[in-house]
């Protein structure tokens, strides 16, 4: 079988694992490049059994194949069932709790390229707008929340496949990620609250801040534990 | 049902398949799984396939479904040449695959939505049929696997036995011709079994090609032809000998008293089954535990001494469902004793073992195990527990984790604490107990199912637990497979470990057992035979979220207005009126928003009990936070000041203000979703994102993606569930430890749970294939969205609404502001 990045098999100079592939980031620049844009040009087909040996032919090349839709179907389902465990972080502030769908995002994102990242980060919070008090607004602010967090991480990491390019990656998006809560925390919490601007700004530091640095901690650590099991998962 | 199996037109298809000298390798040529296979299928032929675990039966069943294509050979599908010497034709096997259905081991990766009328028109709707053939080709389908009653019902809740029939009628409203099962009734109870079974001789009688890989003797009885898979090809043989070939000591399934004359059993002597859980208060645990003072065939360890398990009227309930999982149920275990757990699925078994692991405490009753009380488990209790207890779930294999076996197995000991040279020392042996050291340093996903779940006992075993329970160990595997698992369970017997095993088979239970307890009781019984369904390993009632119920609707209440309108307006019409509750901040803006909600409401024909009950959790919710908000807005007058908290009539009002509205919005998507399918409202959406189509975005595919996401959330959430408990029972627990060994623990839940997924998804992308799914193609509609006047009328009143809300906010009614 092709590994998800649909490598035809005729690629036999690209090693089937070729995610995080530490030897290849020591390797002399030129053929990191070739390599990486080799990557870049095959990302978007996801453990594509069209291009196997053993394929019918049937869905082809180009189309979304329904291992791609299946994939992406069970990947979102995960996050959405991530999505409804919530846990209060900080005492009081029962709205602001923490919840591991972040780090399906991001694996999605690591795994199948920032299109997947997108799609398991907008499909996770949808069912969100009608079983939430938060409704579409709070929907909203998750999803652009986890897209902060998943995407540029992805982006990074489909340049760069080794660990340090998912190191980058994470602690990239970290920052973007917390910078974009709060700015979402200042802008939204008022309409839930009526509270004054004055009133929101003074609970970033006690509350915003150490709540959204725990939740970066949480994702990013997690992430860098499993993304390289799961794509081993992937890649047989 | 004759319009769904009508005779090829063409005489030259005596042949429903034909494959010639076809060979099939997973590793470009180094072995091969089939060397040299030919094989004709004659039309209305039904063909059983059997061989050992990794022969190659379901590589041969995917290639004779039409699935995959081999390396070489040639393969005829009814009547169309599909693959030959110049590769795969991929126009033949679309059109081959049409008459072609495929149904594989777990029927719940097969379904496609949450109805399962809906779910039987996939199919015919990706073959365009137009909407009264449809119409027929459901009802009927449904009416051949006896499930016409359920059209309305969500298969997700459905016991196993149910749901195969649903994906068998799924594939018969395709008008079908081949069926090709692979092994169909593997995860099912006999009764469920015998169900199935039913359906496939009907189907053979209406001279339905049918292709079948089994296990289990009893389905070959009707086959016309046996044929087994070994070394990669195909060899005839007569139901004797397939029979004698399938049936051993340690069969898992099929092995009843009734069928155990044929089976050599040596001299052992008849069980008593032991009705422990029953509903007699009056007799005490310790009278009933009599038997186990019985001589046993082969004494290896005497038990004696105080119970070291002793339930007293223990009874287990999810918080959602409204029976006991468990009824009152008592018994006694002695430390070295072994005890065979018996029972119909639904019966608690498994939530009995997860009560005796202490992974889930009793609604009510007594629980002591290793001389601990499992009610109130302090955490170092809980620890101590887990050193004592070992438990193998259902299908263990899936919590394995790790990058190699070794890694996996030392797992439970590390987490106890135990170093590194300790820990590998137990899982060396541990290994070896189950006689998989060779395996020691491959990695767990690369190995054959079988093979995983020797590793995966293994990782329970390396804990090497005092008390060991096995929750049907050797459903699913083969014979060899089964003979480890026995000699591992009488080893840890001769050190007197205490074995309790969850079982259908009596003849296992009598191989393994000092005595039985049955869980069949009048009580259970009738919970399990009636619409009743619950899953085969566990509850989907208990998704640990309450949020999630609100999709488990799938009878929708017919009679409200709510329900017939055009799911597009009314999801427009609710996400505008719901947008529009953040504009209320004025008492007669706030007024006027509760007389909308509650009129909306009142024509939703929903039950205002079953509407608090869904709104419950939110207003505790609420209250908590308008509190939080009272003392946290301090301007206006004080009314009171509680333990120096000032209370304002600006924050008591805010309060108000902002609860009612929270309760309002939440109020309107709660009816929202109790009148909307989840595939009515994904349909919806994709339907209203149409227009994107232009920019290059997959609407239809992402409205599918969505309305496969929400089908196998709570699946995903169950079995989450599950592996959270396994880990936790190996010392591996979220809730407990430092911070990193937390997080550690958190992706030994994630990386099963993605391990799950994946197998899922290709499952499902399979089920997609054989119901003909294709980017692209054009698909017709069973139920049509059309707008009618009642959308209309919804649209004006919401207009009106809207008109009235803005003119309170403009101000041109005058109010008294707050």
């Amino acid at each position: 079988m092709s590994d998800i990045f649909g490598t035809q098999k005729s690629d036999g100079d690209i090693p089937t694992n070729n995610l995080d592939d530490d030897t290849a980031a020591k390797t002399s620049d030129s053929s990191r490049s070739t390599s990486n844009q080799m990557m870049k040009t095959t990302t978007r087909t996801v453990r594509d059994k069209t291009q196997s040996a053993h394929s019918t032919g049937v869905g082809d090349h180009g189309r979304w194949s329904t291992q791609r839709i299946a994939v992406y179907a069970l990947f979102s389902a995960v996050a959405m069932a991530a999505s409804y465990i919530s846990i209060s972080l900080i005492p009081g502030y029962t709205w602001l709790t923490y919840d591991p769908s972040g780090i399906i995002c991001m694996i999605a994102g690591f795994a199948f390229g920032p299109s997947a990242a997108v799609i398991v980060s907008v499909l996770c919070w949808v069912p969100h707008i009608f079983t939430d008090m938060s409704g579409i607004l709070g929907a909203l602010v998750a999803v652009v929340v986890s897209l902060a967090m998943s995407v540029p991480s992805a982006y990074i990491y489909s340049r760069d496949r080794t660990r340090h390019g998912a190191l980058i990656g994470i602690v990239v998006s970290s920052i973007i990620m917390l910078a974009a809560a709060i700015g979402c925390n200042l802008l939204i919490t008022p309409v839930y609250t009526g509270w004054s601007e004055a009133q929101v700004l003074a609970i970033i530091v006690p509350a915003l801040l150490p709540f959204n640095i725990v939740k970066l901690i949480i994702n990013g650590v997690v992430t860098f534990l499993v993304y390289k099991p799961i794509s081993n998962l992937l890649n047989r | 049902m004759k319009w769904a199996y009508k005779p090829m037109n063409s005489n030259i298809n005596v042949y429903a398949a034909r494959l010639q000298d076809v060979r099939f390798s997973y590793d470009q040529g180094h072995s091969w799984v089939l060397d040299g296979v030919d094989l004709d299928i004659r039309q209305g032929e039904r063909l059983c396939l059997i061989g050992l675990n990794g022969s190659g039966k379901s590589t041969l069943a995917g290639l004779i479904s039409g699935l995959s294509a081999p390396d070489a050979g040639t393969v005829e599908l009814l009547g169309t040449r599909v693959f030959d010497n110049n590769g795969a034709h991929a126009d033949n096997y679309r059109t081959a695959r049409e008459g072609i259905g495929a149904l594989f081991q777990n029927p719940a990766d097969q379904i496609i939505t949450t109805k399962v009328g809906e779910d039987v028109a996939f199919g015919p709707e990706n073959l365009a049929f137009d909407a009264d053939d449809i119409d027929r080709h459901v009802y009927s389908a449904l009416d051949a696997v006896e499930m016409l009653e359920q059209i309305d019902q969500n298969p997700t809740y459905m016991s196993g036995g149910q749901q195969q029939r649903v994906t068998i009628a799924g594939t018969i409203a395709m008008s079908t011709r081949m069926i090709v099962l692979d092994e169909p009734t593997a995860m099912l109870d006999h009764q469920a079994q015998r169900d199935v079974l039913a359906v496939l001789d009907h189907l053979q009688s209406q001279g339905v090609t049918i292709v079948q890989v089994t296990h289990k003797p009893k389905e070959l009885r009707n086959a016309d032809r046996i044929l087994r898979l070994k070394s990669g090809q195909l060899q005839s043989v007569d139901l004797a000998k397939a029979v004698q070939d399938l049936s051993s000591t340690s069969d898992t399934s099929d092995a009843k008293v009734a069928d155990s004359s044929k089976i050599p059993v040596l001299g052992i002597r008849p069980l008593e089954v032991d009705p422990f859980c029953h509903i007699d208060k009056t007799k005490k645990p310790e009278e009933a535990k009599e038997p186990a003072d019985m001589p046993r065939a082969t004494p290896v360890h005497k038990a004696s001494g105080q119970p070291i398990i002793s339930l007293k009227h223990v009874s287990f309930r999810y918080p959602s469902a409204d029976f006991d999982t468990l009824h009152d149920c008592s018994m006694s275990v002695l430390p070295g004793e072994s005890v065979a757990i018996m029972g119909r699925n639904g019966t608690g078994k498994s939530t009995l073992t997860k009560l005796i692991a202490g992974l889930v405490k009793p609604t009510d009753g007594e629980i002591e195990v290793a001389g601990l009380d499992l009610r109130d488990l302090s955490r170092r209790d809980k620890i101590m527990l887990r050193t004592r207890v070992g438990l193998v779930m259902q299908q263990p294999e899936h919590q394995l984790f790790e990058q190699t076996v070794r890694q996996d197995v030392s797992y439970g000991p590390l987490n106890q604490g135990f170093t590194a040279s300790e820990a590998d020392k137990r899982a060396s042996n541990a290994m070896k107990l189950l006689g998989i050291t060779d395996l020691a340093d491959r990695s767990p996903f690369s190995l054959s199912g079988g093979q995983q779940r020797l590793a995966a006992i293994a990782g329970v075993i390396a804990c090497n637990p005092r008390i060991l329970i096995l929750d049907e160990p050797t459903a699913g595997l083969d014979a060899t497979a089964n003979e480890c698992i026995f000699n591992l369970i009488r080893s840890l017997q001769a050190q007197g470990v205490t074995i309790i095993m969850v079982t259908h088979s009596m003849n296992q239970a009598h191989h393994i057992a000092d005595r039985i307890i049955s869980l069949d009781t009048e009580q259970t019984a009738t919970e399990d035979n009636g619409q009743e369904t619950v899953q085969a390993n566990g509850d989907m009632d208990a998704n640990g979220s309450n949020h999630l119920h609100i999709f488990k609707t799938s009878e929708l209440k017919r009679t409200g207005i709510m329900t017939r309108l055009d799911p597009r307006v009314k999801l427009v019409v609710f996400l505008m009126l719901t947008l529009m509750m953040f504009l209320v901040n004025q008492p007669a803006e706030l007024l006027l928003a509760a007389v909308g909600t509650f009129l909306i409401t009142a024509f939703s024909g929903l039950k205002a009990v079953e509407l608090f009950r869904s709104l419950r959790g939110f207003l505790i919710l609420f209250f908590v936070i308008g509190i939080f908000n009272m003392f946290f807005v301090n301007t206006g007058p004080t009314l009171l000041t509680l333990w120096g908290l000032k209370v304002t009539r600006d924050g008591l009002g805010l309060a108000a203000l902002y609860t009612s509205r929270f309760s309002l919005a939440v109020l309107l998507g709660i009816v929202l979703l109790k009148t909307t399918t989840p595939t009515a409202l994904t349909d919806a959406f994709a339907s209203l994102a149409s227009p994107l189509r232009r920019f290059g975005l997959h609407t239809q595919e992402m409205a599918l993606v969505m309305s496969l996401a929400l089908r196998f959330l709570p699946t995903l959430a169950n079995e989450t569930r599950s592996i959270t408990q396994a880990q936790a029972a190996r010392g591996g627990s979220i809730e407990t430890g430092s911070p990193m060994r937390r997080l550690k623990a958190l992706a030994a839940t994630l990386i099963p749970v993605f391990a799950a997924a994946l197998r899922h998804s290709d499952n499902l992308s399979l089920a997609l294939d054989a119901r003909c799914y294709e980017e692209g193609i054009h698909r017709t509609h069973w139920h049509a969205m059309h707008v009618t006047g009642k959308d209309l009328i919804a649209v004006a009143l919401s207009a009106a609404y809207l008109t009235l809300l803005l003119t309170l906010k403009i101000g041109l009614i005058p109010m008294p502001s707050l």
